[in-house]
């Protein structure tokens, strides 16, 4: 980024500003229990939370809203670390699970498999999204480096937006292929976290905590990669060995949440940019505060989506595109896209 | 040195030659495309009955299908396909970006959104339960569609031109339009629409099952308004494409051009997307095939792109409508599971 300003201070702490997002997830998320078409008190709420029974409210709270807000946190870390790890493996701020096509590649290979193969387990399609994604990944690697060897921004960002043109010309076609089911599958397909129960919070929380887990442990390739690629190898890194690993890292975490919620655009690309506004001291703490503001933002988008207009509800990815949408144009418009070395 | 010379001129005089057998050529290709689609499809009749009912006779049923569902539709199919492949080539060349496209300049993105918007609206305001499309709406879409791609259009002019960004971020700037309309679109149609999802998603494909003659008519004007503003704008366009200091050294004001021909292809082309959803990749892909068609009589290109983009859709459409049977196939999956093949060779050819 050249004409970042150099870092300032901070005005909090990195691990102040972290747990204060963290907290406000958690204020969101507690704010969100209350809210709903059958409102409740915050007494009720305390006692429905600290003694679990078979009364309305408490199903309400357990087997509804608690998880539901705790997939969207969830949900919304995978993304955000994806994001992150993308934009700084490719070396382009405008990297996201979205515009690499990844979120569509696992998006798609999931609805594939739920049209063509109804026999299969659901319980394999995190591994089916990890391939499709991964592929897809692949794909627009593959058509941004180009002929010359070296891709701009504006490759890879059309090369993200052509494979997800295709993908979703498969999509759409699955979609009307798949007849009476063809109406629950756009509301999957159009990102969201409503149904969002226990078992798929477990489904999905070891794949982002994989992602976020792994980043973290490979903090010193990453710390070379967002120098540049030169320092990197000359410090003994191998770029052909990491490369693919980040990549992995980066494509798990969209894996585990897209079967739960579809395609959520945008968070991954927004949240480390608004992370990097904060300027932490680190790439350690870049991640952590990357994670935190996905986390929040999807909670509150979340909270948005399902309260604005009770008793209906909208889907996140609207909030989230509302949000997400003008920092992508101020990007575009900001960045002098010549020089190859912006992270 | 003599050699050379006399060689160049041959191969000129022999380009001069053979520009009209490019012509020919194309002409042939729309000669033969038009009536195989209305000759061939899931019904079948009888070739002596097709041919007895385009004649002015022929059973009841042979007219109707023909007359009423075929025909109609290979009308829409060849206009929209004009207004496609003539808008992608004015994107391409005022944007001098050999991958501007309605799709990617964000104009199909912003017709969709409309679109959505006012049939879910309408359908909710007619009908409580949000189960029958009431008559009127269908006739309005492709205007609503056309405000929703002028809309989108505005924005990334008022984006991209306001601070003089280039060619590139012009289109980087149409890409995230696009997507932001896009994820809009279908947020609202996920919201909101509970019964007419069908309808929407067959549309969102880009399709043309079901037109009438009521699309074929709508889209007449638009198109033929815009070929016949096509003339004039040649020569702007030329200096359009080249830098905007050199065009202004030729005395022409490069913004006010700029902006003309974005109007002029946005209203082509969103009026397609109006009349028939978002058809991808035919105005990325038929200006593409035009050139390598022509080679170097650049005069035969706008002619060449427009017959073309009338076969494209033809052929794409009765492709579909053959290989798909009765659940055919909606053209805008076969133009984008054609397409993409051929945009990645173009990435990956563009410096």
């Amino acid at each position: 980024m050249a004409s970042r300003p150099s870092p300032g201070p901070l005005l909090l702490s990195p691990g102040l500003l972290t747990a204060a997002l963290l907290l406000t997830a958690a204020l969101l998320g507690g704010w969100g229990l209350l809210l709903g078409s059958r409102p409740l008190r915050p007494d009720t709420l305390l006692s429905v939370l600290l003694h679990p029974s078979d009364a309305i409210d408490s199903i309400l709270v357990w087997t509804l809203r608690l998880p539901r807000s705790l997939c969207a946190f969830v949900g919304g870390v995978g993304l955000a670390v994806s994001g992150l790890l993308l934009q700084i493996l490719t070396r382009n701020p405008l990297a996201g699970p979205g515009l690499t096509g990844v979120t569509s590649g696992a998006v798609t290979a999931i609805l594939l498999c739920f049209v063509l193969l109804p026999g299969f387990s659901s319980a394999y399609y995190p591994l089916v999204g990890l391939a499709g994604g991964l592929s897809a990944a692949a794909a627009t690697a593959w058509i941004a480096r180009g002929g010359s060897g070296k891709g701009g921004p504006m490759r890879l960002a059309l090369g993200g937006i052509s494979v997800a043109l295709f993908l979703g010309a498969v999509t759409t076609y699955l979609i009307l292929l798949s007849g009476p089911q063809s109406t629950s599958l756009f509301f999957w397909l159009s990102g969201g976290f409503q149904g969002g129960s226990w078992p798929q919070l477990l489904a999905m929380t070891p794949w982002v905590a994989i992602g976020l887990a792994g980043a973290l442990a490979c903090l010193r390739v990453i710390t070379l990669f967002t120098l540049s690629e030169q320092a990197a190898a000359g410090m003994g890194l191998n770029p052909a060995l990491w490369k693919p690993v980040l990549l992995l890292l980066a494509v798990l975490p969209v894996a585990g949440v897209a079967p739960v919620a579809g395609h959520v655009a945008f968070v991954g690309l927004a949240s480390p940019h608004i992370a990097r506004l904060l300027k932490p001291p680190g790439p350690g703490w870049l991640i952590g505060l990357t994670a935190a503001l996905g986390g929040t933002m999807v909670v509150a988008a979340d909270l948005v989506a399902r309260t604005v207009v009770l008793p209906r509800e909208i889907p996140v990815s609207i909030v989230a595109a509302l949000i997400g949408g003008p920092v992508f144009l101020h990007l575009v418009r900001r960045h002098r896209f010549s020089s190859g070395t912006e992270v | 040195m003599d050699r050379t010379a006399t060689a160049l001129r041959s191969s000129r005089a022999h380009h001069a030659g053979s520009g009209w057998l490019v012509l020919a050529g194309c002409l042939l290709a729309v000669a033969l495309a038009l009536p195989l689609a209305v000759l061939l499809g899931v019904a079948d009749i009888p070739l002596s009955d097709s041919l007895a009912t385009l004649g002015g006779g022929g059973s009841v049923m042979a007219r109707s299908i023909l007359l009423d569902f075929r025909l109609p539709r290979v009308a829409t199919g060849v206009l929209a396909g004009i207004n496609f492949a003539v808008a992608g080539l004015l994107l391409q060349r005022i944007t001098r970006n050999p991958l501007a496209d309605p799709s990617i300049m964000g104009i199909s993105q912003g017709a969709t959104l409309a679109v959505a918007v006012f049939l879910l609206v309408s359908v909710y305001s007619h009908a409580p339960g949000g189960n029958t499309l009431p008559e009127l709406p269908v006739a309005w879409l492709p205007a609503v569609g056309m405000l929703g791609g002028l809309g989108a259009a505005g924005l990334v002019h008022l984006l991209a031109l306001r601070h003089d960004l280039g060619p590139m971020r012009i289109t980087l700037c149409g890409v995230a339009i696009g997507a932001l309309l896009h994820a809009l679109a279908m947020g609202i149609i996920a919201g909101w629409g509970s019964t007419r999802i069908e309808i929407l998603l067959e549309w969102l494909a880009g399709s043309l099952y079901a037109r009438s003659w009521d699309h074929a008519a709508f889209l007449a004007p638009f198109t033929l308004a815009g070929l016949a503003l096509l003339p004039p704008i040649l020569r702007p366009l030329d200096l359009l494409s080249l830098d905007a200091s050199v065009a202004q050294s030729f005395g022409l004001s490069y913004r006010r051009h700029f902006t003309l021909v974005l109007c002029l292809a946005c209203g082509l082309a969103s009026s397609a997307v109006g009349a028939v959803g978002p058809i991808a990749f035919v105005g990325l892909l038929t200006p593409h095939l035009a050139r390598h068609v022509v080679g170097r009589r650049r005069r035969l290109l706008l002619p060449v792109t427009i017959l073309l983009g009338a076969v494209v859709v033809t052929a794409g459409d009765l492709a579909g409508r053959l290989i798909g049977g009765a659940d055919e196939i909606p053209i805008g999956v076969v133009t984008a599971l054609l397409g993409v093949p051929v945009l990645i060779v173009l990435l990956r050819k563009t410096p």
